[in-house]
């Protein structure tokens, strides 16, 4: 049995170990959240159309996008990639409370709710515009109401609209003319003219 | 909604806001437009749409949805792990631009800070005891080095009957699955033979190590994480009867059942990196770790009855090896020093202070990464100079593998009969820079994978040795790996990458094999296959676990000490 010896090259010592170090996990995800905290959180509040919820959707996007970092592979995906989180988290809200069956729901989201609410003139006079202009976009499909909001809201190209919803540039560019055609309806019915 | 002859035209109204036309689309656009005023119409509605919703009141998340997030992450990813040793920096890396949300995050770094300094680190311990080995019960065996030479004209006459060798089942006592969507991809413990789901572990990334300690009580594994070139280690606490072992007893342990314990990252690397290693008592793990900021390489020990990590080395240059296959306590560990001429030092763990359990070196070798076959009857180690490269150190000239006999006299232990692994390949002044080796229980059969070969190919029939083939040799065969060891070349997929391999019997193989990383939207794929080794003309057999699933990253797979045993 020999003493002991410490080589050159390395000595033992103990120590337990912390997490005190940042990893780079820990920084990517601190960048995401400083990023896009605040669009996702107004993307998806324009999706479900209340604070509340919204808070807890974004909550719930940022877990499952911590949860999923590693699956990044591309920096310029990041952006369609944690939309695309968003709103899938968003539309699960939406069918837990009965106000969508199916992403691919034939008919409109609220088509059973427009005789309940106040006609077009009295909202009008009773509601600030950003008001009236959310309701329009809750009585879309969830899918037109999707793609207009990447569109028209966050800028998304065709191109990052289909990686967001998984369509082709062609199918995405269809989509979103229905949307707005719809949306032109609902508008109508809020009291915007044209 | 209304859909007649000016639906194409709408639809270019409609791309031309985002200013997806092409030139042609253009061109037609506004040739229409200059005759249809229902299009106008539609283009002015379609444009004050637009500008309606882009100017849409932008609001500021709320001031606690950092602190709502952080929670959330804490009670699900971590739920299992103890606040002492949850990740402290979540948020660290927030620059100054958080704005709104920087308190809360703030006092996040703050609260998470209070439990390190509780625990203490190295600054705030005394420098551990250098106790020689006068103070160690004596150790089971000593080592000498092996002969400098061949011991061709020597006769091994062990004193330890080597056991028989054992027939093990070909299927795994339990695999790990990286399954779902990509977006809700989920790693899960499967049974080896009915594939049943056991546990939904908390963490993510594509697993690309696993090994059950002998007692199956815990499985440690390795996560890649993502594209970043950084890998997590992990160890579980399975619950009694997951996986049934009567060869080793369970140990204590502070562990929760289902606990999930993270020790550190680490980056990605060769096998030499990346190899793992149980005590034979299920105690302890031995890995390696390189740093992420390059300061090289140092090995590592987890107490799994305690749940505590600890650093062995701090040079830059250790590397886990594996441990004497004897189950007395003490344990013995080879830790390895890379270098011009790297060596071996077995290290005797003080199973009674685990604080400072690792303070005495008994022997030397003049050897890399030795791994000592289950029966304790071989050994593969490497001779060569390293050098460090990136993360890590490999070896650049005349490394190579070398196995040897196991010859114990008068209570001394020789290695003797050293022969290259690879009994074909001409080394000179290239090198083999790293390679995967595992043995298999029966301590005869063994695997070597991931070869990096760093010199001329010497194949007679291909590339060989080759990165994306797997050899399989026996010790008790003189010819040891040749180029005819390489299992059929169509076993694995083309294109795929040998993540990981067990040597589950005499003739079965578990090869995990990756497949190429698909597109930023495509969940990480990786078949389980189970291959039968034929030998002459004979084609392979192989199995692949899950072929009814589409898609999914299956294994590694991981066996216990006990090859009889599966789950209860």
């Amino acid at each position: 049995v020999q003493s002991i010896v410490v080589p050159a090259g390395a000595g033992w010592r103990t120590r337990p170990v912390t997490h005190r170090e940042a990893t780079a996990r820990e920084a990517e995800f601190a960048r995401l959240f400083e990023e896009f905290s605040t669009p996702i959180y107004n993307y998806v509040l324009r999706m479900v159309g209340d604070h509340d919820r919204a808070a807890d959707v974004t909550q719930d996007t940022f877990i499952k996008a911590y949860r999923k970092l590693d699956t990044i592979s591309e920096a310029a995906s990041t952006r369609s990639w944690l939309y695309r989180i968003a709103t899938n988290t968003a539309i699960d809200d939406m069918r837990r409370r009965r106000m969508v069956s199916s992403m691919d729901d034939t008919s409109p989201a609220f088509a059973n709710r427009a005789d309940e609410r106040p006609g077009p003139e009295a909202q009008a006079m009773a509601a600030t515009l950003d008001e009236r202009v959310q309701r329009a976009l809750l009585t879309l499909r969830p899918n037109h109401r999707q793609c207009l909001l990447l569109s028209d809201l966050e800028d998304m190209s065709a191109q990052q609209i289909g990686e967001v919803m998984g369509l082709s540039y062609a199918a995405v560019r269809t989509l979103l003319c229905r949307a707005r055609g719809e949306m032109r309806q609902a508008l109508a019915a809020e009291g915007f003219s044209r | 909604m209304r859909y007649g002859r000016h639906d194409h035209f709408e639809e270019l109204i409609s791309a031309s806001l985002g200013g997806e036309l092409t030139d042609a689309e253009r061109t037609e656009l506004d040739a229409h437009l200059d005759t249809c005023d229902a299009c106008r119409a539609t283009l002015a509605a379609f444009a004050d749409q637009r500008r309606i919703v882009s100017g849409l009141r932008h609001v500021g998340a709320p001031r606690d949805l950092g602190a709502r997030v952080r929670a959330g992450i804490e009670g699900g990813a971590f739920a299992a792990v103890p606040w002492w040793r949850r990740p402290a920096v979540l948020f660290a890396g927030v620059g100054g631009g958080l704005a709104a949300v920087a308190g809360a995050l703030l006092a996040l770094v703050v609260l998470n800070a209070v439990p390190d300094e509780q625990v203490g680190d190295a600054t705030a311990r005394p420098t551990p005891s250098v106790s020689v080995a006068a103070t160690q019960s004596p150790p089971p065996i000593e080592t000498a080095p092996p002969s400098a030479t061949p011991a061709a004209t020597t006769t091994p006459t062990p004193e330890a009957t080597p056991e028989p060798p054992v027939e093990l089942p070909a299927e795994p006592d339990v695999y790990l699955a990286y399954t779902g969507p990509f977006d809700n991809l989920v790693l899960t413990l499967r049974d080896g033979v009915s594939g049943e789901t056991l546990h939904e572990l908390p963490v993510q990334g594509p697993p690309v190590a696993a090994e059950l300690s002998p007692n199956g009580q815990f499985l440690a594994f390795t996560t890649r994480r993502g594209q970043s070139g950084l890998h997590d280690v992990w160890v579980i606490h399975l619950p009694s009867g997951t996986v049934s072992s009567g060869a080793v007893p369970p140990i204590e342990t502070d562990l929760a059942e289902w606990e999930t314990v993270e020790l550190g990252e680490s980056m990605a690397g060769s096998e030499l990196l990346e190899h793992m290693a149980w005590s034979p008592n299920s105690r302890w793990l031995a890995f390696t770790r390189a740093d992420v900021d390059g300061a090289g390489t140092d090995a590592w020990l987890f107490d799994a009855s305690t749940g505590a990590t600890q650093q062995l080395t701090t040079d830059g240059v250790g590397y886990a090896a594996s441990w004497i296959p004897v189950a007395s306590e003490p344990s013995q560990l080879w830790i390895s020093v890379a270098g011009d001429e790297p060596t071996s030092e077995l290290v005797v763990v003080d199973e009674s202070n685990p604080a400072e359990c690792c303070g005495t070196t008994i022997g030397t070798l003049p050897v890399f990464q030795p791994l000592i076959s289950p029966t304790g009857s071989h050994v593969i180690y490497w001779r060569g100079v390293m050098a460090q490269q990136g993360a890590e150190w490999a070896f650049v000239e005349g490394g190579a593998p070398y196995i040897a006999d196991v010859q114990v006299v008068a209570g001394a232990t020789e290695l003797v009969n050293e022969r290259p692994l690879f009994s074909d390949v001409t080394i000179d002044r290239d090198a083999f820079v790293s390679a995967g080796i595992e043995w298999g229980a029966d301590g005869d059969a063994y695997a070597v994978w991931r070869v990096e070969w760093a010199g001329i190919p010497q194949g007679s029939q291909g590339e060989y040795p080759a990165a994306n083939r797997v050899y399989f040799g026996h010790a008790g065969d003189e010819r040891e790996l040749t180029e005819d060891h390489a299992i059929d070349a169509a076993d694995i997929p083309e294109d795929a990458s040998v993540v990981d391999v067990k040597v589950t019997t005499t003739r079965h193989l578990l090869v995990t094999a990756s497949e190429p990383v698909g597109g930023v939207m495509d969940a990480p794929v990786a078949r389980l296959l189970l291959v039968t080794r034929n030998t002459g003309n004979v084609a392979d057999e192989v199995a692949q676990i899950r072929a009814d699933v589409e898609g999914g990253w299956f294994g590694p797979p991981a066996y216990d000490a006990d090859p009889r045993s599966g789950r209860d």
